[in-house]
């Protein structure tokens, strides 16, 4: 509301200096009016009106501030608690920054903008009808006109500004795509022809915001020739009634220096009008995602210290164009029992931890913790109960210490460091000068692959969870190494519920409970006839 | 005043678009002395109109009127539209040039750079730079003009009053350079927190899986709140800088209007005073535009800062001035010593190793003894700090970059798969090579049958960094573009790296179809005994020792 009422005040102010100057300009040309003491009253007004303008900005902007945090933190926790993966993480920060961002325009200057471009000419218009009332009827049908062709325009244009924007976020994603592989595609020499890629699609880029541009331009230019017609009309008006002996000078004159000021507000709408047309494409994006249904779940009251797992008759198809991931699943782990799911890659072994996880929701079948239904629970409260280690682990640009920390953020540094000790992982920082307060690059730059792992696996240490579900622990680590952190897995299993994932042999000699899985189907256990 | 500097390299880097960008500014200028000329007519006809009493005073004035309501609107139309077009096409140069220096200059990847920060620098910097041309250079041009066009025209009628008129408004042009400093602070602040903004957004929702099961989310949440409010924060005090260049400028428009008016009560001629009058009238709408232009400037400077800075790393390997062509690929490396950093340990000291055409030595060593450096050194990724390392006899110093990459292809660790095709992915490699040949390579690679019994075959995208297969599937698509690059040395660093037994197996028996003759660097943690390689080498201690097998 200040920002509109801020605005109406300037207008009136705008509206006594013209009416000011027109009387100083009458007294010029002889046909008697103000002098000094207009021109002191109009240099007022100017103060007063700079003021105005100054503080009707700073109100609205703090509006746009407000409504954008609130968005941004709703849409930001919605996509967290998307399935990994499901949508690629270029696009999801182009929704959290640039179509919120976009949505600034709308709060903090669409919205005072159209409530002024209603009253401010009107107030402007009934100002010039009180003395001339075929002007103030042409400023009038002039503030009638204006917005009829900016919808005419406008419509097209809306339809328009949503391609674009689809444009623009798929050039973002692109763009993070190939940044991120870009030594892949300088090892094959792509590197040119990705750049003529790039810019054969911020070409196409350009030429579809032309195509929104050509038609959001024309209702600026309806707006100047109403403008211009208007200036037209009471030149003529008023010339052919200064013909005639005009019968109050001062009308001709302060009609004519009302132009500018009315339609100041349907050009600050109009630029409005273009923030607003993007703001609704943004708006069409984050819909849907606000539209979604809420998660909804039990809590969990207190973590147990011990959780028997329980699937039955688990299936899954993540894609319904593919064949079932998992099918017909079952088995049980109770505390202190390691069952290792093999298979070849592809088995749906890493889709069993996942679907455990509540990255996904299973498409039949049950899975229980202490005979209770795990699907009942908010994903996030199951999985309180979860040290998981995913298939290929992200590091964050942060120290070795922080990046263990994340799993357990309240953990001192002494729990940290026998987390690293745990999982090997003070075994290569001992040889960096800074230790476990090294730094890494963004997805682990720095650290070869099977450091990043143990890690990974560090934090599953900290974590201190009952159960526990690791995806390939043992990948990329060379014999030494591997044998190493089995015997550390050994003590991070002892006494805990855990499944992990792996073809490694040397981890299967190690836990000798095996399902074996092919095409997301269990193989029947030869073992179990044998002694 | 090195933001001015760096907005002239930025114009440099648009030479190729300047007809475009003349346009643009000419028809800006137009458009602007369209409407001054529109209001001043009016103005002026119907002020002799009420001096004189009879419409023939006014008539001429009112008659030229006429087709201007017309042209006013045209021009305006015209100049937006010859503006953005000249923009979009400057900044999508700007992003192409800015992809091939980042390629040129960090080849191994954005290293301790946030890919969500350089992602920023492409996007958003390089879109603040049109407020560079958009909404500095050409309002400055419109209104330069405009100015022009007052001081001319109120020259010709009263010097005393052009002055008093032009002085004020040819100051408030000065306005967007004087602004621009005082907000330039502001708007590099703004442009680094939006920049952290979205590595803040970026990081959790990369790292999607490890933040759940950390149960992080909240965390990031607080993370990406924080960003933003410090990005608000500035941008307060960037738009209130804008405000106050805002005000000035309005402040210098009123008092060039009041003067006129006070020169005209003081005994100047009326006539004059009502020209002057209208002229500011319609020059302060051309003017109205500068102190924005000021912030522009100051964000356009801050932007053109944060691309030139990352793009002006110094390349890692730079190509010889007269390169050399290796006759042969036999490679040979000799008193190799290296290390990623001068405060960091060496990983080689004195390495020597050979790989004669046609041979494949097997790299053994625990994780961390350099296996992928050797790799990355081999092709030129980085440059040895002592020793050599020829190919076919001439020296890698004296060898393009090109040169040696079209020569030796690579499986690396971090092998990416392109949100892509299939097919797409695989043609990075060999971008001519028919549908049959590619069908080969994933059969050796072993994934042809997976890929087959997809409904879209080759035609499936992969999803970003190859979401949409296991990590083992997408490391064996890597596999198949590595075996079908033309490349006559291929490295192989841990290629069953997530295979299951029988399928490494089944892959490493048949090692000698898919390598075709090729030398081939076999790096690995362990033998499982049917490589038949032709010679095993075990690296310890910076050095590559001959292995018992």
């Amino acid at each position: 509301m200040p920002p509109i009422l801020l605005g109406l005040a300037g207008t009136g102010c705008g509206v006594a200096q013209a009416w000011l100057l027109s009387s100083i300009l009458c007294g010029l040309l002889g046909l008697g009016g103000g002098g000094w003491p207009a021109l002191a009253g109009a240099a007022g007004l100017a103060l007063l009106q700079i003021a105005l303008g100054v503080a009707q900005e700073t109100a609205a902007s703090r509006a746009g501030e407000a409504a954008r945090a609130t968005l941004r933190h709703r849409i930001l926790s919605r996509l967290l608690a998307e399935t990994p993966s499901s949508r690629p993480a270029g696009e999801g920060a182009a929704l959290v920054v640039d179509r919120v961002e976009a949505m600034d325009g709308y709060f903090a200057r669409w919205i005072p903008a159209a409530a002024l471009a209603v009253t401010a000419p009107l107030v402007v218009a009934l100002c010039a009808a009180a003395v001339d009332t075929l002007s103030g009827i042409i400023l009038l049908a002039a503030g009638l006109l204006v917005p009829i062709g900016m919808a005419v325009s406008g419509i097209g244009a809306s339809v328009a500004s949503r391609r674009q924007f689809d444009a623009l976020q798929r050039l973002s994603g692109r763009f993070l795509d190939r940044m991120r592989g870009l030594p892949t595609l300088v090892l094959f020499r792509r590197q040119d022809a990705e750049a003529r890629a790039l810019d054969a699609a911020a070409q196409e880029l350009r030429r579809r915001t032309m195509r929104v541009l050509r038609l959001a331009f024309l209702s600026t230019g309806a707006l100047e020739l109403v403008a211009a017609a208007v200036l037209g009309c009471l030149a003529w008006r008023h010339g052919i009634l200064a013909a005639a002996g005009h019968p109050v000078p001062q009308a001709a004159l302060f009609c004519l220096l009302l132009v500018p000021g009315f339609f100041a507000p349907f050009r600050a709408f109009s630029v409005a009008y273009h923030e607003r047309m993007s703001a609704q494409g943004a708006a069409s994006a984050l819909a849907p995602i606000l539209d979604g249904p809420e998660p909804a779940g039990l809590k969990l009251e207190e973590v147990p210290p011990s959780v028997t797992l329980v699937v039955d008759h688990l299936s899954h198809r993540p894609d319904p164009a593919r064949p079932m991931a998992v099918e017909d699943v079952s088995f049980r782990v109770l505390p202190g029992e390691t069952l290792v799911l093999s298979g070849p890659s592809g088995a749906g072994k890493s889709t069993i931890l996942k679907l455990l996880m509540g990255f996904a929701a299973p498409e039949a079948g049950r899975i229980a913790l202490n005979g209770r239904d795990a699907l009942a629970l908010l994903p996030a409260e199951r999985r309180r109960l979860i040290a998981y280690l995913p298939q290929r682990p992200v590091l964050l640009r942060d120290t070795i210490r922080e990046n263990i920390r994340l799993a357990r953020p309240e953990a001192d540094d002494a729990a940290v460091e026998a987390a690293a000790a745990a999982a090997q992982v003070t075994s290569f920082t001992a040889a960096l000068p800074q230790g476990l307060d090294t730094l890494v690059g963004e997805g682990g730059h720095g650290l070869s692959g099977g450091q990043r792992l143990r890690v990974a696996l560090a934090r599953a240490f900290l974590r201190d969870a009952p159960l526990v579900l690791l995806d390939e622990p043992t990948a990329h680590l060379d014999p030494a190494t591997e044998a190493l952190v089995l015997d550390s897995l050994r003590r991070l299993c002892t006494g805990r519920t855990a499944v992990i994932a792996s073809h490694s042999a040397a981890l299967r000699a190690r836990f000798p409970r095996v399902l074996e899985l092919r095409e997301g189907r269990v193989v029947p256990q030869r073992r179990a006839a044998a002694p | 005043m090195s933001a001015a500097r760096d907005l002239v390299r930025v114009l440099g880097l648009w030479r190729a678009r300047g007809g475009w960008l003349t346009l643009g500014a000419i028809t800006a200028g137009a458009s602007a002395l369209a409407g001054l000329a529109l209001l001043a007519l009016a103005g002026n006809g119907v002020a002799q109109g009420l001096a004189t009493g009879t419409l023939a005073a006014g008539a001429a004035s009112l008659v030229l009127l006429r087709p201007l309501i017309l042209i006013r609107p045209l021009l305006r139309w015209a100049e937006r539209m010859a503006t953005h077009e000249a923009t979009f096409r400057a900044l999508a140069d700007t992003r192409t040039w800015f992809f091939r220096r980042l390629a040129e200059r960090l080849p191994a990847g954005p290293g301790l750079t946030r890919s969500g920060d350089l992602l920023g620098r492409l996007v958003t910097d390089v879109e603040s730079l049109d407020g560079l041309y958009l909404r500095a250079l050409v309002p400055m041009a419109a209104a330069g003009a405009v100015v022009v066009a007052v001081a001319a025209i109120l020259g010709s009628l009263s010097p005393v009053l052009a002055a008093i008129v032009a002085v004020p408004l040819a100051l408030a042009l000065l306005l967007p350079v004087l602004v621009a400093p005082f907000a330039g602070r502001a708007a590099a602040a703004a442009a680094g927190a939006t920049g952290t903004l979205r590595a803040e957004a970026v990081e959790p929702l990369t790292a999607l899986e490890d933040i759940l099961a950390a149960g992080a989310g909240p965390r990031a949440l607080a993370r990406v709140e924080g960003a933003a409010e410090a990005m608000d924060r500035e941008r307060r005090r960037l738009s209130r800088a804008g405000s106050l260049g805002a005000a000035t400028g309005t402040l210098l428009t009123q008092g060039a209007l009041l003067g006129a008016l006070a020169w005209g009560l003081a005994g100047g001629a009326a006539g004059a005073v009502v020209v002057a009058l209208f002229l500011v009238l319609a020059a302060s709408d051309a003017l109205g535009a500068l102190p924005r232009a000021g912030a522009a400037l100051a964000l356009a400077g801050a932007g053109a800062r944060r691309l030139l800075e990352a793009a002006d790393t110094p390349v890692p390997v730079p190509d010889p001035p007269s390169p050399a062509t290796p006759s042969g690929h036999a490679i040979a490396v000799r008193g190799l010593r290296f290390a990623w950093g001068p405060d960091r340990a060496p990983v080689f000291e004195n390495l020597s190793l050979d790989l004669p055409e046609g041979g494949r030595i097997a790299l053994l060593g625990p994780s961390g003894a350099g296996k992928s450096t050797l790799a990355a050194l081999l092709l030129k990724l980085a440059a040895p700090q002592e020793g050599v390392i020829t190919l076919g006899g001439v020296d890698y110093a004296s060898l393009t970059a090109d040169a040696v990459r079209s020569r030796i292809a690579c499986l690396t660790q971090e092998a990416t798969l392109f949100d892509d095709t299939v097919a797409a992915n695989l043609r990075l490699a060999a971008p001519d090579a028919p549908e049959a040949a590619l069908w080969e390579a994933l059969e050796r690679a072993r994934i042809a049958e997976l890929v087959r019994a997809l409904p879209e075959g080759l035609e499936t995208r992969c999803g970003e960094a190859g979401a949409r297969f296991s990590g083992g599937q997408a490391r064996r698509i890597a596999l198949a573009r590595a075996l079908l690059s033309p490349a006559s040395v291929i490295i192989l660093d841990e290629p069953t790296a997530g295979l299951d037994a029988a399928t490494e197996r089944a892959f490493l028996e048949t090692l000698d179809t898919a390598l075709g003759g090729r030398s081939a660097i076999l790096i690995t943690h362990r033998l499982i005994g049917v490589e038949r390689p032709t010679r095993i080498l075990r690296l310890a201690g910076g050095q590559a020792l001959p292995a018992m097998s």
